[in-house]
């Protein structure tokens, strides 16, 4: 299968680093996030993947070879970057046709991915009369069009109504599902939990981190159980013996810090302690990344808009 | 990646944007409508030429060959569409010969058509003042016309690529045909005769007394024209899309 491989890559623009010396390599059969907030360097590293800008130094592949020396790239390679780049005064269905063609890829493909990506009964219609979430769909529907085995969405949920963004996600989990490569960025946190195995953080165009999305938020983000109980008096003196430390709050329920769900439930129960409620307070994959980019010193001292 | 993929896809673009096709039209019309009303305005001129007469409508109408020119090549340069375009083929000049091909052959036709239907037109106009004219300075003329319309529409598409605007384009073609044509083209000085539109269209004319002549005058236009397109393809490899 077909990986994406950054080696050393750097782009300057002017004076500024836009991308920074960054390597990575991104594997098939599972959706990789891109995070970093706007201007961090993400759109820049995939039109650098697509050949679109030249590096200053490093190299970007796509299964080991660059991307313009790809017969018929978008059989191998689907990519959605901006969602304005389809024109307005042609209708959707001719939008995909020119991408068609251009790749003898068969005309069927484009009634199947406009029927795929729910745009069917507007294929005929002029794209300036399209919503932003109807653009971007068309975007992804061009994307999808080679029925490539590496896909690059950048931002691919903006302007996506929540339904829209319910079909990304799933389709996401799809595409990763059929051993393809799906690099998708976005700077909406929330959003890529919902949908990457694999994490590629990026801050002012350095790699700030290259690990599974579980692994990421585990490392950041203390564990905490929450309780509810009748018995506060009991719950206080089982938690204590065991030096875990506990905090009431306002509702009446409890959260215990840096504790696993397992080992306070055994404990609850062996000090008999009533409980009415007990679950595991997962991490979020925004206080990782909020930890993450609170260690970065230039991220605390220039603070970038997100 | 093949060429003729490619060409096909660019075709496709020219085809299904109805501005295009337009323009073309327009260009037809002015030119044919142009001619019509020269030729119904007589011959009484002393310095009257039946041949150009009869094409004159190509001075108004040769706008909208350079409106099509640019807008086929700026309509890459909205949104980021050269991004997508570039993404499906990669081959840069590749991709710019496809453009440059598929702007140049419908420009070419119509710019046939055009002419002789214009001629035509204004023949019928005209009536005896146009006996004198031979065969062979009709077709000259009528084929003269179509490769300089053609060549003033890959002029504006290659300066349209290196300037990345088609606004730009025209904002500086336009003013700059009307002036040359009409303000200092009268006073033929040898450096206008050397201008992009004023040496392609000497092959509109029956008579000429100049140092180019009707062929060598649309090489001189050919010339300008390679040279834009130079300059496009260098703007269109060179730079990040």
């Amino acid at each position: 299968m077909t990986s994406i491989e950054v080696q050393q890559l750097t782009k300057e623009y002017g004076t500024g680093r836009a991308v920074d010396d960054l390597t990575f390599t991104v594997l098939p059969g599972r959706v990789t996030g891109f995070l970093g907030p706007n201007g961090a360097g993400k759109s820049t590293t995939m039109r650098l993947v697509l050949g679109l800008d030249r590096p200053t130094s490093g190299t970007a592949t796509i299964g080991g070879r660059a991307y313009p020396t790809l017969h018929e790239p978008l059989r191998h390679v689907g990519a959605l970057l901006e969602a304005q780049a389809a024109h307005g005064s042609r209708t959707g269905r001719d939008h995909l046709r020119v991408l068609a063609v251009s790749n003898r890829i068969p005309e069927r493909r484009v009634d199947e991915v406009l029927e795929e990506t729910g745009l069917a009964s507007v294929a005929r219609r002029r794209v300036k009369t399209y919503s932003l979430g109807m653009r971007q769909r068309l975007g992804i529907a061009g994307a999808l069009l080679g029925d490539p085995e590496v896909v690059l969405l950048d931002e691919p949920s903006n302007g996506l109504d929540p339904e829209g963004i319910i079909w990304i996600r799933e389709l996401l989990r799809r595409l990763a599902g059929e051993g393809r490569t799906v690099l998708v960025s976005s700077h909406l946190m929330n959003e890529t939990a919902s949908f990457a195995d694999h994490l590629v953080v990026l801050g002012r165009g350095r790699l700030l981190a290259d690990t599974p999305m579980r692994e990421f938020i585990h490392a950041r983000v203390e564990p905490r159980v929450r309780i509810r109980t009748p018995d506060a008096t009991a719950l206080r003196t089982a938690l204590a013996g065991h030096g875990y430390d506990a905090v009431q709050h306002e509702d009446g329920h409890w959260t215990v810090r840096h504790a696993r769900v397992d080992d306070i439930g055994r404990l609850t129960s062996q000090a008999g302690v009533p409980l009415l409620e007990l679950a595991a307070e997962e991490g979020t994959l925004e206080q990782a990344y909020l930890d993450l980019t609170a260690t970065e010193t230039e991220f605390t001292a220039q603070p970038q808009e997100a | 990646m093949a060429f003729a993929p490619a060409l096909h896809s660019e075709w496709l673009k020219i085809r299904t944007l109805r501005s295009l096709p337009g323009a073309l039209l327009a260009l037809f019309a002015a030119t044919t409508a142009f001619s019509a009303l020269a030729a119904a305005d007589g011959s009484s001129e002393p310095d009257f030429d039946p041949l150009f007469t009869a094409l004159s409508g190509v001075l108004p109408g040769q706008i909208a060959a350079v409106s099509f020119g640019a807008l086929a090549m700026s309509s890459e340069y909205h949104g980021g569409a050269l991004r997508l375009t570039l993404a499906s083929v990669p081959r840069r000049g590749r991709w710019f010969a496809a453009k440059v091909t598929a702007v140049a052959v419908p420009a070419l036709l119509a710019g046939l058509v055009t002419a002789g239907t214009a001629l035509a037109v204004a023949r019928a106009g005209l009536g005896s003042a146009a006996s004198g004219l031979t065969t062979a300075e009709q077709v000259r003329g009528v084929l003269g016309c179509g490769v300089y319309l053609m060549l003033m529409a890959l002029f504006a598409a290659g300066l349209t690529a290196l300037l990345r605007s088609g606004v730009a384009t025209l904002s500086l073609l336009i003013p700059f045909i009307l002036v040359v044509s009409f303000v200092i083209g009268d006073a033929a000085g040898t450096v206008a005769d050397f201008m992009p539109d004023k040496a392609g269209q000497i092959a509109l004319h029956q008579t000429y007394d100049g140092t180019l002549g009707p062929w060598s005058g649309l090489a001189v236009t050919a010339l300008w024209t390679v040279g834009a397109l130079a300059a496009g393809a260098w703007s269109v490899r060179r730079r990040d899309a």
